[in-house]
This record gives C-alpha cells, structure tokens and sequence, in this order.
C-alpha cells in the first residue's frame, strides 16, 4: 500500500511542486499547504485501521538505496526502510496533527508566502520521515533534512532577534547530529547482515544493529572489544556521543540554551512544531537507536541519564519561575517535562518507558497550545512580557479558559494527559530502586520538586497575567477574545489533552506493547545490573 | 636510457588527447595572432569542442591495460584517465563561464589555461622525477600568469606572491629529488631500484628528501603549511580563474601527491610513519582553514580558506594508504569539483564587472533573484557536508575509510583525525553559511541595484545541483566505475 511512504513523500512532492507556481498566486500556497495536511489525515486514519497493536514493526517497506562496493572492507548497504512500531506510531500520529495545527496557524502569514509554505512542507515530509525511518543513513537524512528549513523558518519569519537564534539553533543541533554521525560510522562499518555471504555487508539497517549477533567480533564496537580509549571502551563512547547527540535535540541541561532562543523567536506555528514533535526526536532518538544498540552502555550510564533527566527538571524549572516573557517561561518549562521523558528512559522499567513515551505525546499535545496561546497575546500586542499584563480574564473569557486547560494540564493535574505521564515516569523510578537498582530513590523523590515547581510558576503567571483589574501596557489596542480559527486550534488540542488524560488506554495499548519489549532487551544484560 | 624509435611513436598514439590540446593551443596562438572579428567566440569554441573531443577519446579507451610510455616517463592507467577526465570537466567549465569581457578577450587567456590542463594531464600520468618536474613547471608558469589576469595592482600583488611561494616550493621540490636521486640512483620513482634502495638506506636523508619532495606538491594543493598564497590569489583573480585554480592544479597536484606518497612510503616498508605525517598535514589543514574561514567578509578570500580546508579532507583519503581510501578520496574528487565549480561560477554570476564583493553585498538578493541564490545555497551545503547533496556522501564515505583504517591499526592520529574532522563540520557551517544567510535572511538595502541573472549560467548550475543530488540518491553509479580503478604503481 505504501501509506508511509505517501505520509512521507507527499508533503515533499507538494513543497517542491510549489516551486513552479507563480509567486501571484500567493493565496494558493496555504489551500495547498492545508489539502496536504487533510490528505495526511486520512491517510493516517487508513494506517490505523492497517494498524495492529500487538505486533512489532508494521507496515514495512523495504527497497535496497545505495549499495557500494568497500573493496576489501566488503559492502556497504543501505536500504530505504521504513515500518512503525508502538513508539512511532503515536508520534507520527502526533506529528499530522500538530502540523495540520501549524498550518492553519500558518495562515496569518503574509511575508514572502511561497518560500514559508515551502520550507513548511520539507519540513512536514522530513519530520514524519525522521519517525518512521529504521534505517540509519536514512533516518540521518531525514534529521539533517529538518534542519536548512527550520534555519530559514526562523532565520525569516522570526522575532527581532531571530539571525542569532537562527545560526545558534543549527550549530547547536548540527553539533548534535555530528556526533550521531561519528557513531553511525563506526557503527555500520562494525555490522554486518546475518545472512550469510561471501563478503562482509555493513548495514545501517537499526534492527540488525540491535542485534548483537551482528556484530562483526573483532571489530572496536564488538561487546568483547577489550580496547579502551581514555577510561571508557568504545561502546561506552559511543553511547555516551549519542546520548549527548540526542539530549541537545531534547533538550536537557547543559545543552538547552539554544531552545529558549529559538523559541522567544520563531513565529508561533514554527515554536508549535519545534516544541511539540523536534524536540520528540531527543527521547526517540535514545528510545530508537542508543539503548536498544548499546544496552550495556545505557546501563553503564543509567544513573547519568538519570541525573541530567532530574538536573532539567529542577533547572528548567528554576527558570521558568524567573522567566519574564511568557514565550520564554513555556521554553524552559518543556526543558523540564523533558526532563521527565529522560527520568523515566533511565528508569528502565516498563511503566518508566511507557511513561516517557506518553508524556512525548502529551507534552506535544500541551506544548503546542501554550505556544498557540502565547501566539494569540502576541499577534494583538506584539508584546509578550507578563508584567505588562493583567486581569486579561476580563476581557478574553474563551481565551482565559484555553489558557488554563493549557496550564493545568502542563502543570500534570489529574485528568490531563500530561498526569498520565508523569505518573508512569514516577512509578517507574520510584520501582527502579527495588526492581533492578539503576536509579536511586532519592532521584524520584528529588523529581517531584518539579511537580511543586511547575505548579508554582504556572498559577503565579495565572494569578499575573489573568486576574486584577484590566491592564494592557505599552498597546493601545482593545483586545478581542478568541476568533474562529484559533478556536479551530485550540478547540482540538484541548479536547486531545483531556481525551488521553481521562482514557490512558487509547495510548497505552499502543505504547504498552513496545515498551515490555523494550525492556525485555535488558534481559541479557542483567549481569550489568547486578554484578 | 636506451629509446627506440619505435617505441616513441608507439608512445605518441597513447598520447593522443594530450596532443589534440596541443595542437589546439598553438592553434589558439595563431587565431590570436591573425583574426581579429569574432575572436572570443572562435577562440572559445575551439577550446570547449577540443575539451570535448578530448574527453571522448579518453571516455573510449576505458578501461586500459596500465601501459608505460616514453621508457618509463609517463605511465597511461585507469587512474591518470579519471583525472584527466576531470581536467578536460575542470577546463571546460571554466571556458563556459568566462564570459566578462575582461578575461575573454585575450588569446592569451584560452592559450593557459590550456596549457593548464596539458600540463595537469601530463603530471597526473608521470613516474619520473623530471617529467614530474616539467609537467608541474607547465601548470605553475602558467598558473602565476593567470592569477595576474585580473589586470590591476592587487592582481599583479596575488600573482607575485603565488610566484614567489611557488618558486620556493618547486626549489624545495627539486633539491628533494637531488637527494632522493642521490641515495636512490633512480630518478623512476616506481622502479624496483627506488624501493630497494631506499628501504636498505639507514640515511635520514631519506625522509627530509622525500618530504621536500611533498612541498612542491603539498603547495599546489594549498595543503597546511603551504597555503599562504591561496587567500591572496584567490582575492585579486577572476572568479572564473579562481575556479579553475582551486580545482585543476589542485586535483593534479593530489594526483600525483597519490603516487608519490605510495612509492615514498615504499608499499609500507618505509620505516618513517608516512601515515602520521599526512594525517597531520591533513589535520592541520582542516583546522588551519576552517579557523581561517571564519572571520572573513570577503567571499573570495573566505573560499580559500575553505579549499584549504577541503585539501584536509582529500587528505584523509590519502592518510589511510588503503586502496579504498584513494578510492574514496576519487569520489570526493569528482565531487569538490561539482561543488566547487556552482559555488564559484554562483559567484561570478554575482559579480559586475571587476567589482570585489563582500559578504554583505549579497544581503537579500534571494529574494530579488530565488535561483541563483539557491545554487548558491546548494553548493554551500555541499561544500558543509550536509544531506541531500552529494558533499555528504562524499565526507562519509572518506570519513569511513577512515575509522576502518583506525580500527585495523589503532593509530591515535587517525582517531584525532576523525573526530576533529567531523567536529570541524560545524565549525565550517558558520561561514559556509554566511552568504546564503545574507542572500536569505537580510533585508534588500535600498540603494541596491537588482542583479541580472543570465539564463545560460543557470542552466549550468542547474545541472551541477541535479548532479550533485543524484550522486547522493545514487552515488553507486559513480563508485561503480571508480571501484573498477585498479591502482597499481
């Protein structure tokens, strides 16, 4: 049937058809933009029908991509391979959603039409590509491929700072993503495909490099390697680059600083798609590639993992308390939900994984209505410090509504879907202790402090911006509620967050099945745990 | 040396396309010299149709039994063909582009760069010290001569200074051969001889010699410590020059770094870490370039520094002394030239006529123009490395063989080598970025004046961006012909 393929391509064939339409046309590019997203949709309900739960990697296409001859070094192999599993699934869904959202929220966009909606829509193709890719080469191709368009989305349509969070945003994440590079070169090249043959094929493909049996004994990244470079073996490091590979993507204290940048500048359906599904790819990326590649290591370091998870919670958070742009407050306070993502990877039990999982989704949920409400303040004032604000209750009572739905959900109020996920994270680290000894109890209990915090800097800005008398400073204009688009989206992200609070089970079923066998994987490991 | 007759004529046939540019560049001279209407375009049109003939003759006689020629002065293999071919590409292109009239008009401008890629042609298939010495002589006069074409004081300054840098490195160059030459007794440095000897000889004559010898070639190929001219020539020269400068003589001078280095190293009997030594001047060049790089406003001076930079990463390919690593470094070859040759000819669509540009002369010229500043765009990401363009296929590809020579000997340099290189991308992206980020994201200034963008320059690199990114879709069907390259000195 080639859905995923459709979901991936047809988004890209719509961007580059673009080109060729005439700039005059400019009210034709976001009609085109929205039909892609519809089309998405669809086939995205056809997916789930195709869909079953239970087992694994579904939905595969598998066509060979490059194949080159190394000579005496054997093949190198890489295949366009794309398939969902438990962990993909509800982010790909997330991502149509979302992106329908940006587009919609698009539509304001007058600057330079043509090259937004292009840009949006390499953008779309090379998101959900990133998702579904088990192929290394490929999913490097799709990550890099986000980047020049997420450049120029900020670099253009930006705040007034935005050339400095534009380049600060790539170098950051093209740092990133070169350290993911380093390891998938040394790792394809210590891989070969089980089949036998008379030449040594690498290959990139994901599911035989998480196969230990494929590696090639002898080679630096083989589990007997005995060769150490400084205090660590090469599989010590490699883990150690992807993860900080993956956690500036996240992004997690000490690598965050680009993200409140990037956010406080970028136009709002670009902050919505940054927040909600790029900064996914950092726990997928370590859900995807570095544990099951490396579980050895990942236990080797899960009390690290689990330290910078707890750091981002608690620091973040800190931040948020002091940050005086509301743009700015949401940024820090999805460093520490984040936090909480990577809290419960290390936790490595299944209600811990589980738990990160879900709160990628919620958060996406949650973090792509604070931006859009952040975004409804900014295009009346163009002004987004909370000083300059108050008794907004008044005036905007649909607004008022959307916004605390928002806040009470990202605060994990019981009900939401950010609740769920959190909660499982909790399980899983206070379990962590007792159940494998990876994750010291005082971290859990050190974590909830960010629950408290978040609360904190969530009913403070409330109490701020939404109650006392009416005041708007430095704008002359009256401001209005709601209008009918930004109910459009608002309206389904709301109902989203309560929908997967009240009825956990619409995820879990997806979610539940990836994360056991996640975990499974551990299993011959256990040495590692209890030596 | 004894040298029948009829062997120099049987020599002669195998020599073939590089007697087609020469009889095409004394053409050239006469054309000059009698005809006087339509002389640009005449001269032109013999220059591109010899280029092509050329490049078919040579397409035709692949694959070759390796043959020698002229009693071990030349040798004619499947190696030395590919780079021709990239020659024959490198000089055709350039006479497309060359269309200001500044550098078009004069006989003399078809007359070097011809004898460019004669001498190029020749270097590549040399295996004789004093053949090497001729053929790199050719491209060098040349070469300073060219540089000056820009006609005014800071040209005639770029093209001393190459000059003189240039000297040096060749007396460098020739003093190694004495004394090679002396320890050796052979000047055929493929010869039993050359080997046996050497590899008895305790002399650490052996090494400063062969390393002399490095100079001359590390100085055409901009390789750290021997760039310095680069910036300066690169500046004051006609952009199409320019191009034609940081490819040809470059990927010529790689070539027979290739042979030289293979045979000094002794197939691995040479005692000196060979190995060490160029992963260090590879090193140094990427680190040295890309620092570099970074603080300049001029785009010309700046992509010097970047084909310093760049010479590092060709390098790499040459610092793994494995086959596959020369292999790579032939792809990576064939596409420095594509990328090199979009940005540069990008740039010259940029340029009036003799103005010098800066950075900030392209601010918001993407959105006067979208095209070129997408070719501009293009070529830059290629130049980073950076997916979906050929340039990242070829940086894997080197960056491979590189971890795979590592893990095989656990040298530490290769592992500095690797991680430095790689973390150098980002460095790099800074001011690759930098033009495409004024093309794109600053504002028009109001007094600008729109620049013209001439159709046939764009279907040019329009077809340089399609290459580009289908040598990444597909980069099988370049390495397959490359793969079938056997490198036999």
């Amino acid at each position: 049937m080639y859905l995923l393929s459709l979901l991936i391509f047809i988004p890209i064939v719509a961007g580059l058809a673009v080109i060729l339409i005439p700039s005059r046309y400019s009210g034709s590019f976001r009609v085109l933009s929205l039909a892609v997203c519809l089309i998405q949709s669809i086939i995205l309900i056809l997916i789930f029908t195709e869909y079953n739960s239970e087992s694994g990697f579904q939905l595969i296409e598998k066509i060979p991509w490059i194949s080159l001859d190394l000579g005496t070094w054997g093949v190198l192999k890489a295949e366009y391979f794309i398939a969902l599993d438990g962990l993909s699934l509800p982010l790909v869904a997330l991502s149509v959603g979302i992106l329908l959202i940006a587009t919609i929220s698009s539509w304001t966009i007058d600057k330079n039409r043509k090259g937004y909606f292009i840009l949006l829509l390499i953008l779309n193709g090379a998101i959900i590509g990133s998702f579904c890719a088990l192929d290394f080469l490929l999913f490097y191709v799709f990550f890099e491929f986000m980047l020049l368009p997420m450049y120029f989305l900020i670099g253009i349509w930006g705040g007034p700072k935005r050339e400095y969070a534009s380049i600060k945003f790539f170098l950051y994440t093209l740092l990133g993503s070169i350290l993911i590079l380093i390891v998938i070169v040394g790792l394809y090249l210590s891989v070969k495909t089980p089949d036998a043959s008379d030449r040594v094929v690498h290959t990139f493909n994901v599911l035989h490099m998480q196969d230990a049996a494929n590696l090639i004994s002898g080679s630096a990244l083989a589990l007997d390697s005995t060769s150490l470079l400084g205090p660590y073996s090469f599989r010590l490091w490699a883990f150690l680059l992807l993860f900080i590979g993956f956690i500036i993507k996240l992004p997690a204290v000490p690598f965050h600083t680009w993200l409140p940048d990037a956010h406080v500048e970028a136009p709002t359906p670009v902050s919505v798609i940054l927040a909600a599904l790029l900064l996914k790819f950092g726990g997928y990326g370590l859900l995807r590639f570095a544990y099951p590649i490396f579980p050895d290591s990942a236990i080797y370091f899960s009390w690290l993992v689990g330290f910078v998870g707890l750091v981002s919670i608690i620091y973040g958070a800190l931040n948020a308390l002091s940050s005086k742009d509301l743009k700015r407050l949401i940024a820090y306070s999805s460093v520490s939900h984040m936090g909480f993502v990577l809290l419960g990877i290390a936790s490595a039990t299944v209600e811990g994984v589980t738990g990160a999982v879900y709160q990628m989704v919620s958060h996406g949920i949650i973090s792509a209505m604070l931006f859009l409400i952040a975004g409804v303040l900014y295009d009346r004032t163009n002004d987004r410090l909370i000083e300059n604000y108050s008794g907004l209750a008044v005036k905007m009572k649909s607004y008022t509504a959307f916004v605390l739905i928002a806040f009470f959900a990202s605060m994990g109020l019981p009900g939401f879907a950010g609740f769920m996920g959190e909660v499982m994270i909790f399980f899983g680290a206070f379990q962590s202790q007792s159940m494998n000894g990876l994750l010291p109890t005082w971290m859990a209990i050190t974590a909830t402090l960010g629950l408290l915090l978040g609360a904190g800097y969530y009913l403070w800005t409330i109490q701020r911006m939404f109650y006392g008398t009416y005041a708007v400073r430095n704008s002359l204009t009256d401001l209005t509620d709601l209008n009918r688009r930004e109910y459009l989206m608002l309206l389904p992200l709301a109902l989203a967050a309560l929908l997967f609070g009240i009825l956990p089970q619409l995820l879990l079923n997806f979610i539940n099945p990836f994360a056991t066998e996640f975990v499974s994987t551990w299993f011959p490991f256990e040495k590692f745990i209890n030596p | 040396m004894e040298l029948r007759l009829t062997e120099i004529s049987d020599s002669a046939v195998n020599l073939l396309p590089e007697l087609i540019i020469t009889t095409s560049l004394i053409a050239s001279i006469i054309i000059g010299l009698i005809i006087t209407k339509n002389r640009q375009a005449i001269l032109h049109a013999l220059a591109l149709v010899t280029y092509l003939v050329t490049f078919l003759i040579v397409i035709q006689r692949w694959p070759s039994q390796p043959s020698s020629l002229f009693g071990g002065m030349l040798r004619l293999d499947d190696f030395s063909s590919f780079f021709k071919l990239l020659f024959l590409v490198g000089g055709f292109l350039t006479i497309l582009i060359s269309t200001k009239k500044k550098e078009a008009t004069a006989s003399e401008y078809i007359l070097l760069i011809n004898a460019i890629v004669l001498g190029s042609c020749l270097l590549s298939m040399s295996m004789h010290f004093v053949m090497v010495l001729l053929s790199i002589e050719l491209v060098s006069l040349s070469s300073y001569i060219l540089a000056g074409f820009g006609f005014d004081k800071k040209s005639s300054e770029g093209s001393l200074k190459y000059f003189l840098f240039g000297t040096v490195a060749t007396a460098c160059m020739i003093y190694g051969f004495s004394l090679i030459y002396g320890l050796s007794g052979t000047l055929d440095f493929s010869a039993s001889q050359f080997v046996s000897t050497l590899s008895n000889s305790s002399s650490t004559l052996v090494l400063i010699g062969s390393f002399l010898i490095l100079a001359g070639f590390l100085f055409k190929i901009t390789a750290v410590p021997f760039h310095l001219w680069a910036p300066d020539v690169y500046e004051s020269a006609p952009t199409p020059i320019v191009a034609f400068l940081s490819i040809v003589p470059k990927l010529a001078g790689l070539a027979i770094l290739v042979k030289v280095v293979l045979a000094v190293n002794l197939f691995g009997q040479s005692g000196y870490p060979w190995q060490t030594i160029i992963s260090v001047i590879a090193l140094a060049s990427i680190v040295v370039g890309n620092l570099s790089a970074l603080p300049q406003t001029n785009p010309k001076r700046m992509l010097a520094y970047s084909s310093v930079a760049q010479s590092g990463f060709l390098l790499i390919g040459l610092a793994t002394l494995s086959m596959e690593g020369i292999h790579f470094l032939m792809f990576y070859s064939v596409i420095f030239l594509l990328m090199n040759f979009l940005v540069f000819s990008t740039l010259n669509q940029y340029e009036h006529e003799g103005e010098m540009l800066t950075v900030d002369s392209f601010a918001g010229l993407g959105r006067v123009s979208f095209f070129p500043a997408f070719s501009m765009l293009i070529g830059m990401v290629a130049l980073t490395g950076l997916p979906p363009t050929a340039g990242f296929t070829a940086k894997l590809l080197i960056f491979s063989s590189l971890w795979a020579s590592y893990a095989e000997t656990s040298t530490g340099i290769l592992l500095i080598l690797f991680v430095t290189g790689l973390i150098a991308t980002v460095v790099s992206l800074f001011f690759y970025l930098k033009i495409p980020y004024f093309l794109f994201l600053k504002e028009v200034p109001a007094n600008s004046v729109p620049t013209k963008s001439s159709g046939s320059g764009n279907v040019l690199h329009l077809i340089l961006v399609i290459v580009l990114i289908y040598l990444f879709i597909q980069p099988g069907v370049l390495m397959g012909w490359i793969n079938q390259i056997t490198f036999v000195l």
